[in-house]
Formats: structure tokens, sequence, C-alpha cells
């Protein structure tokens, strides 16, 4: 191999390195496949969290309680490692909290819309993941004039 | 006769496999589902509570457990006894009354001082932005009565409106009852506490035949 092939080689080598490398370094997020998942109540019943007016800001939010059987479709990232988070995207009324407890496959938290937490990190080692959620949704009374959808989801970021 | 020669065959081969790879990719895809939507819907939201004179909650609001306001069906009285001599004299006779309620359901704090006041308070609970305020209402008798048919206009009888430590305007202000009809006697914004203490008086400026004059107002609140 003459000298100008061995440079051209080590160029095109230092090119595709610097394309793979970058997004080695940052982790990749995709959005997970739920749609196993159900709800044991069709809608979730808004109520006073305290049953009279408080003078704090807390004393018009009204909470709600629902239970979710998860099960997530982690087929794609089977036999790697990963981080699964619960987003709860900022959405219509306004500011929303959600706390959530489980059963253990999962962690339990807490978020507010726009945000995400992580519920899961380590090795993937089977095609689906489940747990039973109990989620508490929190809104403020002025913003409950009537139904709201409130749309989350599970995304994985690949290690 | 044609022969493909063996490598043509690998790409055929190949060719294949992807496309069945991407029709199963697709049939995947098509059962799959990205995030959930939980529907949010106020559930008896709506709530009044109204207590003049004496009334029930489980423990105060800023208690823990916080408390839950319950009914009461108690009629408390205002009373006075106006001396022979005093009769008519013009000077306003203080009315007293047999509420013992002096605490703030919302802290427990003594807001009101028996028997010279009169407890009113409550709040009403909505949903939505800031709505109208919900009103209080007084239905009120022509007059008092005594058992012989005598009469004392309603209208001798005001009110003077505080609470211990208050500062402001109050949510039940001072007033004269009006001689029969309703009237209304205050307001409360939505999710909020309201509450004042009510000192009655008897204008004593007539001399009617002596008795046992009595009369029911009943207090009504109405939320938007």
């Amino acid at each position: 191999m003459s000298a100008s092939s061995r440079a051209a080689s080590a160029f095109f080598l230092a090119w595709v390195l610097s394309i793979i490398w970058p997004s080695g370094l940052q982790a990749r997020t995709t959005a997970i496949d739920d749609s196993g998942s159900q709800a044991l109540e069709p809608a979730v019943g808004m109520r006073w969290k305290s049953a009279s007016p408080t003078r704090s800001p807390d004393g018009n939010l009204m909470v709600g309680t629902t239970t979710i059987r998860v099960r997530v479709n982690v087929m794609p990232w089977l036999r790697r490692s990963g981080r699964i988070y619960l987003a709860l995207p900022a959405q219509q009324p306004g500011p929303i909290g959600l706390s959530w407890v489980t059963q253990g496959r999962f962690l339990s938290g807490k978020l507010q819309s726009g945000n995400r937490v992580l519920v899961y990190s380590g090795p993937i080692t089977s095609a689906f993941m489940e747990d039973t959620l109990t989620f508490q949704f929190t809104v403020n009374g002025a913003l409950m004039r009537r139904s709201v959808p409130v749309t989350y989801h599970f995304e994985m970021d690949e290690d | 006769m044609h022969t493909a020669p063996p490598g043509d065959w690998v790409r055929l081969e190949r060719h294949r496999l992807r496309r069945a790879l991407c029709g199963a990719a697709l049939f995947a895809a098509a059962g799959a589902a990205y995030g959930y939507t939980a529907t949010l819907y106020p559930q008896s939201p709506q709530t009044v509570y109204l207590q003049v004179g004496v009334g029930n909650f489980t423990n105060c609001y800023t208690c823990n457990p916080q408390g839950q306001p319950e009914n009461n069906t108690t009629v408390n009285n205002e009373t006075v006894s106006v001396t022979g001599a005093a009769v008519g004299n013009g000077a306003p006779q203080a009315m007293t009354t047999n509420s013992t309620a002096t605490q703030s359901f919302w802290d427990y704090y003594v807001y009101c001082s028996v028997p010279g006041q009169l407890y009113i308070g409550g709040f009403y609970r909505t949903t939505g932005a800031t709505t109208a305020a919900a009103q209080v209402i007084a239905t009120v008798p022509t007059a008092l009565t005594d058992p012989a048919g005598d009469k004392l206009p309603f209208s001798s009888i005001k009110w003077t409106s505080s609470g211990n430590g208050d500062t402001g305007g109050e949510p039940f202000p001072a007033g004269t009852f009006v001689n029969g009809g309703q009237q209304s006697v205050g307001s409360m914004a939505s999710n909020t506490w309201n509450e004042s203490c009510w000192s009655f008086s008897y204008s004593n400026t007539t001399v009617p035949p002596a008795g046992t004059y009595t009369g029911v107002v009943l207090y009504t609140m109405s939320a938007p």
C-alpha cells in the first residue's frame, strides 16, 4: 500500500470514527410500545385534596387516583442495558403533578408535567416488562372545569 | 436454458429476506402504541358550607387529619329582655345568643365572643376559573309577634359585624333586617373561607304591649 493510499485510509477511518463516536456518547431516546397496558378504571375522578378551602395554594388542589397494569414492549432492547423513564409532557389544562407507587418491577416516583423520571435502569432480560402502578394525579381545581385528557408515556435511553 | 450463476441466487435470496423482514417490521409496528391517555374529570367538586351559630366539623381543616364539614340542624336564638323602665327610651338593647360557637373551624381560632356575638361563616367549592360569588340570603318575616298577635317590626333589629383580631372588610357586614322578604347579608368568593361575628341589638324606639315577641330568620346560601 502506498503512502498516499495509507493516508487516505487513515483519513477515511478518522472520518468514520468522527461520525460514530458522537452518537455513541449521547443516549438515544426512543418511545416504548405500551399497547399492552391496561387501565383498571376508564377515567380518573378528581376530588378536592382538602374538603375546605385553605389560605395556601394547596387548598385548591384536586387529586385523583387510578391503577394501570403497565406492560411495555422492550423486545428491541433485549439482552442490552437501558434506562426507562416515565415522561409526562407539558400539556393542557396546565401544570399537572403525577406520583405513582409500583409493585417493585419499576421504581416509584413523582414528577411535574414537562419532565420525566427514571423508573428502571439495568439489563433488559425479557421482551416485556410488567408492573401495576397506582397513579395519583394532582391538578389545580381552577383548571378543572371539565374533563381533560392527560397523556404520558414510557421512553428508553439506550446505554 | 438459462441458468443463473450462484452469485445471483444469493442476491435474490437476500433480497427476499429483506422484503420479508420489512413486512414483519411493518406488521409489528401496526400493533404498537406509544403513550397512554388518562381522562381526568371533576368528581363531585361542588361543596357548600354555611354555619350560622353552632355548626359541625369533624376536625378543623388546618388540622391533621383534615376536618370535614357536617350537618347541624340546631336553631340558635338571639334574645333581649327590656326592663319596664327602659322600654321605648331609644337606647338600643344588646341582644345575646344561646350559640356556643366561638371558634373558627378553619383553625380553631377563637374568633367570636359569646353570648354577645353570633358566628356566621362558610365556603363554597367549585372547579374552573374564578366564578361569581355565592350569596347568603336572609328570609325575614314581616314582624316579630307575641301570642296575643301584637307585632314588632323586624327592622327594629340590626347588627354590627367584627371578629377577634380581624382586619379589613367583613364578608358578612353590618345591617338591619327588612320588614318581610329576602335580603342579602353577605357573599363568598369561590374557594375561600369567609366568617364574621354578628352583634345584634334591638332599637327600642317604641312602646309595644308587654309580651314575648319572636320571629325566625332563615339564612340560605346559593352558589352559582
